[in-house]
């Protein structure tokens, strides 16, 4: 694979990821510790004939992201905590409307408006299910510059497959963290666009909520001739309001299958020193790089331990955690909130001894925390 | 080369963030590691910040230097001089501007402290308070030798306008001499 290297920071490579992977609209409301995404987007997506607004709030930014997807845009949305909060009813809409959108979450401390500048993951549960109803949130965590880039540029491919928003979460260190990232070539990405699926048929033979059971809705772009109402109400095929029973019970198990039967596809891990490993550290994000680097330390004492890291947290990793945690007794999840994720792997493991590393005062969690915590658990 | 650690501290909005991009950004030209994060407080002008560098040859995974591990530490204000000194190894280099940050008698005899005018330098001498933070570099690197010179020059220059590379190559020059001047006097006492 050709790469090119490029020195940046977190914010800033996941503003180029989103325009090199063909976002044509930003919309959003600048919020530290994510404000430099809004920043660099601005000034590159002009350059490509895109369209860049800084609206008069969270909800604003959401929407006009949300219009420009209707309209048949790739749109990019970033923001922290906070501003997830306030745009937890628009993400709701977007499930329910099968609209596809990226939205870049750096995350700080919280809850409220918490610890503006700090270091926190305190957002995986809230990732998870950021509106209320029932559906099937796709989420990735960046854990290396580089990946602040990739997973963006992932994550609008998979926003256009799953016909839904997609959450990238980055951390506070991550997004602002500047150094050395590899990245694929521009063409590569360009060449691995998937655009979403659209209906070339004739106009009355459309009808873009009338999929298979487990396939997202066919939304062509608009003013392109094809006619169909968007709601967040239940729906019928052509996006009309109907409470009739059967529909609405087999749109909403349709939202849930559709990433829940194809969950293969967004599956995404790193294992770092697993192959021998007898203590598994379970991180990610800015945390993962603390653990790799405590990994180092321990190795070299002769402790063999890895690192499970996923990529994609929601829907997570959850058969691959209890392959590993069924062979593997010490098992430590690290986490810069009060064992969010910790709980996941509680369920996927069907295991309550595992044991977790918090922290929550807006610090990050150091390599040596994490080296005294696996020697007292050894 | 081993691991290079060190730590710029100011206030919010003096511009300290600059000097550690550059040190990253000429290490990687080198074909080596560098990493640079800074921490603020939401007190964005006023408030204590902290650049943490680290460059070395094997790939760097934690971001941050390690508290006790800090070979160099570069103080331009006295909260956060007094907030973050201890970061550094016993030993280590601390330069501060004397006019704005303060160290105890216990605190010369822990670390190698250095007083330059850093600010007054820039503001004086090079006639621009803003090349402060690449006096600052200058200082940093040949007190540390951990670049060679002129990639970092070129790096730095790559990173300011044309129109201001006049004066930032005369700030390096004057941190540099002053940090060999600095040096030379530590030696002779």
């Amino acid at each position: 694979m050709a790469t090119r290297e490029i020195i940046s920071t977190g914010n800033e490579l996941a503003a180029i990821a989103a325009v090199d992977a063909g976002c044509k609209f930003f919309g959003g409301y600048p919020l530290t510790p994510s404000s430099e995404v809004m920043h660099v987007i601005s000034d590159l997506l002009p350059k490509v004939n895109g369209v860049a607004i800084q609206m008069e709030d969270e909800i604003g930014g959401i929407c006009a992201v949300i219009g420009a997807a209707m309209a048949g845009d790739r749109a990019l949305t970033a923001t922290s905590g906070p501003g997830m909060s306030l745009k937890a009813e628009q993400l709701g809409l977007a499930q329910m409307a099968e609209v596809p959108l990226v939205c870049v979450n750096v995350m700080r401390g919280g809850p409220s408006t918490g610890l503006p500048t700090r270091v926190s993951q305190g957002d995986i549960l809230q990732s998870k299910n950021p509106s209320h109803g029932d559906y099937k949130s796709i989420t990735f965590c960046a854990g290396s510059l580089a990946e602040c880039y990739t997973e963006v540029v992932r994550a609008f491919n998979v926003a256009d497959r799953f016909m839904q928003p997609v959450i990238v979460l980055l951390d506070e260190t991550i997004g602002h963290m500047h150094g050395k990232a590899e990245l694929p070539t521009l063409e590569e990405v360009q060449a691995g666009i998937v655009p979403r699926k659209t209906f070339d048929g004739p106009a009355e033979e459309y009808f873009p909520y009338q999929c298979e059971s487990d396939e997202p809705a066919v939304l062509n772009p608009m003013f392109e001739g094809y006619r169909y109402h968007f709601t967040g109400l239940h729906h019928d095929k052509n996006g009309f309001p109907t409470e009739e029973i059967e529909t609405c019970r087999k749109l909403i198990q349709r939202l849930e299958d559709k990433v829940a039967l194809h969950e293969d596809e967004v599956e995404s891990y790193e294992e770092f020193m697993m192959d021998d490993a007898d203590f598994m550290i379970i991180a990610y994000g800015s945390v993962s790089l603390a653990a790799k680097e405590a990994i180092r330390h321990l190795r070299a004492e002769g402790i063999k331990a890895g690192l499970f890291r996923p990529i994609t947290i929601w829907p997570s990793p959850a058969k691959k955690i209890k392959e590993y945690t069924d062979k593997i007794e010490k098992v430590l999840v690290v986490e810069l909130n009060i064992g969010q994720f910790h709980s996941e792997v509680q369920r996927a493991s069907s295991r309550l001894d595992i044991d977790g590393l918090f922290k929550v005062n807006g610090r990050p969690l150091s390599p040596y925390e994490i080296v005294n915590k696996v020697k007292e658990i050894l | 080369m081993a691991k290079t650690l060190m730590r710029f501290t100011g206030v919010g909005g003096q511009g300290v963030l600059l000097a550690g991009e550059i040190f990253a950004a000429a290490k990687i030209k080198t074909g080596g590691y560098g990493l640079k994060t800074a921490t603020y407080t939401s007190q964005v002008r006023g408030g204590p910040t902290v650049v943490d560098i680290q460059l070395d040859d094997e790939e760097i995974y934690y971001p941050y230097a390690n508290d006790g591990e800090i070979g160099f530490m570069l103080s331009v204000a006295d909260k956060s001089y007094q907030l973050f000194k201890d970061g550094v190894q016993p030993g280590g280099t601390i330069v501060v501007d004397p006019n704005l940050a303060h160290p105890s008698d216990e605190d010369r005899k822990k670390w190698k402290i250095y007083e330059i005018p850093i600010i007054t330098i820039a503001k004086e001498e090079v006639g621009n308070v803003i090349t402060q933070s690449v006096v600052a570099l200058a200082i940093a690197n040949t007190m540390m030798n951990a670049i060679d010179k002129n990639v970092l020059i070129e790096t730095m220059l790559s990173k300011v306008p044309a129109k201001v590379h006049d004066v930032n190559k005369k700030a390096y020059e004057l941190g540099e001499k002053y940090a060999q001047e600095a040096m030379a006097k530590a030696v002779s006492a």
